[in-house]
Order: structure tokens, then sequence, then C-alpha cells
């Protein structure tokens, strides 16, 4: 066994649509994350990384989704089959989660201090005092100007990117050891995006928490992420040291990365993946990247599921013909 | 305003030859016509009447040379009584069927709901009085078929059942419209992070599900009320309950136009009153909402 925080092996995640019927989201995820590590998790949408998240934190139930098979765990804990009583340990306390979108992530009808003071408190009694100190602490440490006055104000008050620190200040309210943060850059612009990656890496390293950053961004997880994590259609694919990236071994991996826009040539053609990432739920056999791939052969999309196989330090993929490609 | 003065007098019927009856005599008329000032222009009236209003002035009736202000006093607060109790009651009962459909999201529980409100919704208030009356009044003996006595325990015996139907009536749209809300609320991202501070359950339900949720009908509450108004007109005059709504009736059948002024524009003043109050709660509720 390693000293993983978080261990997911051959997790799959499936959703009740109606009483008989059931979709499969995540087929199968497997990746650690180590302690201190910044992963980034990346895949085009509906390739699972929101409902991944939610299962770190226990909120899958909310979308009707439940943890089929395989394991999870955080700590040494099982949260497959954590009760109530390890999610309110863990949640907030130990794990941090900052929303998928900053704008829709505070509670509208809430003071930012209410808000903060729950996030401190985690339903523990607190004195106020304290309370409200480390409320101005915690706006301080993201950078938060004023924030006495900010914290007497309502949500619909602050800016987008305001709004994001104010998550980020909650999410590291207890100083948890992981922090899932689902798209946190979402709708924010550029410059307000850097700065909460910069912020985000600041965290990581004074306080040594794990991070795992989703996006659909490859060029921003290459740039701040130790890590990366590529899922597609539900699976996880290709587990790779940011600084390897141009050395992968995955056909999607290596689609994703030239369909970067900063790669094309000033009024070049854009490079696209061809096709239409599958259907969720109704996934292909075998390989599922195989439709869309340049070099798919009749076997990938034989029966049988692809196993990430170990090619490099820290490096996995899952692709039959990686050695035939690639070479050894 | 204009439109209650302009309506009125635009309507068949001449006053002044009402309340003098059928036999009366053209010169007798007339000379009542002047001396109620109904033979001046109808600008010259209207100009009269709204100095009579900054004045405190409604004026008499015409039918029984009662103070138009002084009916109102006595006829309004029973109406009012029996709105507020039923708008109160429907509230009470809307906020917890509301929001418990509403957060379960239990496939056949929100099919049943949404199948009775829409029946009450669709069914007009005077059939609903009507077939209540049919089985609590004629068939159980458990109300009064009509009637009115003002004693306080005694009254309540008289008015219980249209309080009833107009809870009815109010818990089928008010649910309805807070369903709807929590629906939208619950679907929200800032609901996961409420999971995630832990926050206690009463404390969750309160400031993440329905504090978020209530601004819409909260308004339309406030809108209700008024319309309540519209609907004690046809209420009133089933069960016979001496009200402002019975009054206006009457008043309208008998052109008698400072009346009926009188009572439009107090229903008037009420409604602007109730929207107003809406808003402010719905503000202090929800700061999104803009006023």
């Amino acid at each position: 066994m390693s000293n993983a925080l978080v261990q997911i092996d051959s997790l799959r995640i499936d959703v009740k649509v109606t009483r008989t019927r059931r979709l499969t989201i995540v087929n199968s995820a497997t990746f650690d994350v180590e302690p201190g590590q910044l992963l980034g998790l990346i895949g085009e949408s509906g390739s699972g990384k929101t409902m991944l998240c939610r299962s770190l934190v226990g909120t899958l139930y909310r979308r009707g989704a439940y943890i089929q098979s395989g394991s999870l765990t955080f700590g040494g804990t099982d949260l497959v089959n954590a009760s109530p009583k390890d999610w309110r340990d863990i949640r907030g306390k130990r794990i941090g989660y900052i929303p998928q979108s900053a704008l829709a992530g505070p509670n509208p009808v809430m003071t930012i201090g209410a808000q903060m003071a729950e996030a401190i408190k985690q339903g523990e009694k607190m004195d106020n005092s304290y309370v409200r100190a480390r409320a101005l602490e915690l706006l301080e440490i993201v950078q938060i100007r004023r924030p006495e006055i900010v914290l007497k104000q309502y949500p619909y008050e602050l800016s987008g990117g305001m709004k994001q620190r104010v998550m980020i200040a909650c999410a590291i309210a207890r100083e948890p050891q992981l922090i899932v943060a689902d798209e946190p850059t979402t709708g924010l612009d550029v410059t307000v995006q850097a700065e909460i990656m910069e912020l985000l890496r600041q965290i990581r390293r004074d306080l040594n928490t794990s991070i795992i950053l989703v996006s659909h961004d490859l060029p921003l997880i290459n740039e701040v992420c130790d890590d990366i994590v590529i899922m597609h259609a539900g699976a996880t694919v290709e587990k790779i040291p940011s600084e390897q990236i141009e050395k992968t071994r995955h056909p999607y991996t290596q689609a994703l990365y030239n369909s970067r826009i900063d790669l094309v040539e000033p009024r070049g053609k854009l490079i696209t993946i061809n096709g239409q990432p599958p259907t969720v739920g109704d996934w292909p056999t075998g390989c599922r990247f195989a439709a869309r791939c340049d070099y798919a052969q009749p076997q990938c999309s034989a029966d049988v599921e692809i196993p990430l196989a170990t090619v490099g330090t820290k490096h996995v993929s899952a692709c039959i013909r990686q050695a035939e490609i690639w070479g050894k | 305003m204009v439109i209650a003065f302009s309506l009125i007098r635009l309507s068949p019927g001449d006053p002044a030859a009402a309340r003098l009856g059928a036999g009366a005599e053209t010169e007798a008329v007339e000379a009542l016509r002047e001396q109620l000032g109904l033979n001046k222009g109808a600008l010259e009236q209207f100009i009269n009447y709204m100095a009579g209003i900054f004045r405190g002035d409604l004026g008499v009736s015409l039918v029984n040379g009662v103070d138009v202000l002084e009916t109102i006093q006595r006829t309004f607060p029973l109406t009012l009584i029996y709105i507020t109790l039923s708008v109160l009651f429907a509230f009470i009962i809307s906020i917890p069927v509301g929001t418990i459909i509403g957060w379960s999201n239990k496939a056949t529980a929100v099919y049943i709901f949404r199948g009775i409100t829409a029946i009450i919704i669709a069914t007009p208030n005077f059939f609903i009085a009507m077939v209540a009356i049919l089985i609590f009044s004629v068939q159980r003996n458990w109300a009064p078929v009509f009637g009115y006595v003002s004693e306080f325990p005694e009254n309540l015996k008289y008015l219980w059942l249209p309080i009833a139907i107009n809870t009815l009536i109010l818990v089928a749209i008010i649910s309805r419209v807070l369903h709807t809300s929590v629906v939208d609320t619950r679907e929200e991202e800032f609901v996961e992070t409420g999971i995630i501070r832990g926050v206690s359950r009463p404390r969750f339900f309160w400031f993440y599900i329905l504090k978020p949720s209530l601004a819409p009908t909260v308004v339309l509450m406030s809108y209700m009320m008024a319309t309540m108004l519209g609907a004690t007109v046809i209420l009133e005059t089933i069960f016979s309950l001496p009200g402002i709504g019975r009054e206006l009736v009457g008043a309208v059948l008998a052109s008698d136009y400072p009346m009926v002024q009188g009572i439009l524009l107090m229903f008037g003043v009420i409604t602007v009153l109730l929207s107003f109050i809406g808003d402010l709660l719905a503000y202090a509720l929800d700061r999104r909402v803009k006023i």
C-alpha cells in the first residue's frame, strides 16, 4: 500500500434515471492523490469529472447517483460505505470543496459573514469572537481587501472573482487535507482566472494541502498542476506528470494537446478532435476513443476493458497500441 | 379611480329614479337629481368628488343617505378578518406542503399534488362554495347555510366554512408557486455548499431551501390578498355575510354612485399598499429582489 491520501480504484458511478433505468456516468476511474499534490483532472463535458468530485464530498445522492462498484478511500477511510457520521467528520473539515460556478456558489440570501461562520463552525459550537477573527484572517489569506465590510455584504454585491475567493476561504476554513476544486474559474475572465490559480498554488504551498483541480482547459492545468489525470467518456485514460505531457502515450491526450489554440500558428487552421464524445451511458465496447482515434484498429473495439499500463515514472496510460505507436 | 368613476356612470340605470320608485313623477325625479348634484356635467361631478376625498369625505349613499365612509367602517372589518385568517392559514399550510413535496421530489407525490391543486385552481370559487354548503350545511348540518351573528365565539360558526373555502383555494395556488421555487432552489449549486458546511437540519431547510425560495411566494401572497377582495364579492353573496363585498354588489345594483366609488377606491388603496408591503418583505428575505 502506498501512502496516498486518496485512492480511487475502478470506481463506477451510476445514476438513477427512472425507476428501472440506470445510466453509468463514470465507468472506471483509477488514480491516487498524494499528500500535498496538485492534481489536474481534465476531460470533455460529460466525461464524469463533476460526478467524481461529488463522490469525494458525498453529495452524489442529490442527483440520484451512487457508487455502483470499485473503491474510494480517503486517508484510510472507506468513502463508498461511509456513514453519515463519517461524512460529518470528513466533509468540510478534512475535504474542502470549491463549487463549479463562482456565481452560484455562495448562498444568495446570507451575508458572507454568516456563510463563513458556518464553514468555520461546521455545525460545532464556537466562540463568536473567535469565528469572526478567523473569518477575517481567512479573507486576508484569499487577498480580499476591506474584509470587515465584505463580511456584512451579500453575494450579489461582490464580483465573480471575489465570490470565488470567498468560496476558497470557506473551503480552507478548517485547513483540510484535500481541496476539491470543480472548475473553479468557469465564468471568470482570464486575469481573474490567473489570480485564482496563483491563490490555489499558494494555499497548497502554505497548508501543504492536496488539491484536485478539475478543468477542461488543458493549457491551464498543464501550467499549474504537478500531475494530470485525463478522463474520457467516464474512464481515466492516462495519468501523467505535467512536464511530460508532450510525451503522452495516449492518442486522446495527444489529440487534446494538439487542439490547444495556443499551439496553432496565427490564422492557421484550428485542430479539433474528430467526431463527438460518446453519449453518456451509451458507451462503446473496448476503447471508447476508438471511433475518433486516428490509430484505431479493429482490436481496439473488442469487448474487453483497456487496462491502465505503467509506461514511465508516475505515468500510466490506457491504450493497447501505445507500444506500436510510440515504440518502447 | 377615474375608471371606477366613469364605469359606474356608464352603466344603465338612474339612481334618482330608482330611489323614488317606478311610479314617480318626472318633475320629482328631476328635483332629486338636482339635489344630489347628478344634473351637472360629469367633469364637474368628478372635480367635486375629488375635492371631497381630500377632505376625507367620500359622500353619502344615494339610496339611504348613509355616509359612505361609515358604511365601509361598518362592513369592512368582517371582510378583513376572514381574508386575513384565510391567508394566514393558507400560508401556514402551504409552507410545509410546498417545501416537503419540492424537496422530496417523489414522482408520485408530485403528480398527486399537481393534479389536486390544478383541479382546485380550475374550479370557480362559487362552485366550490355551493358544493361545500351542500355537503357541510345541508347534509351534515355542521354550518349554517347563510347569515351572520357578529358576537365573537358565535360568529366563528358562520365564518369557518367561507374561511375554509378561501384557504383551500389559496393553498392550491401558493403551495404550487412555492413548490416550483423549491424545486428550482434544490438544483442550485449553493445547496451543495450548505451540505458540505455541515449546517444543522433546521438551519439548512431555512437558509438553503426555504428562504431563497420564498420571495416569489410572498409577493404572490400580497397579490392574492388583494385578489381575495374581488372574490369576497361572490363568497359574501353566497353566504350572505354582511361584509364589504356584499355591500358593493348591492350598491352596484342600486346605481349608488358614491358608495361604489368609495368601496372601489378603498380596494385600490389596499391593493397598492399590500403589493408594497409584499415587495418590502420579499426584499427583506432575499436581497436579489429589486424594488
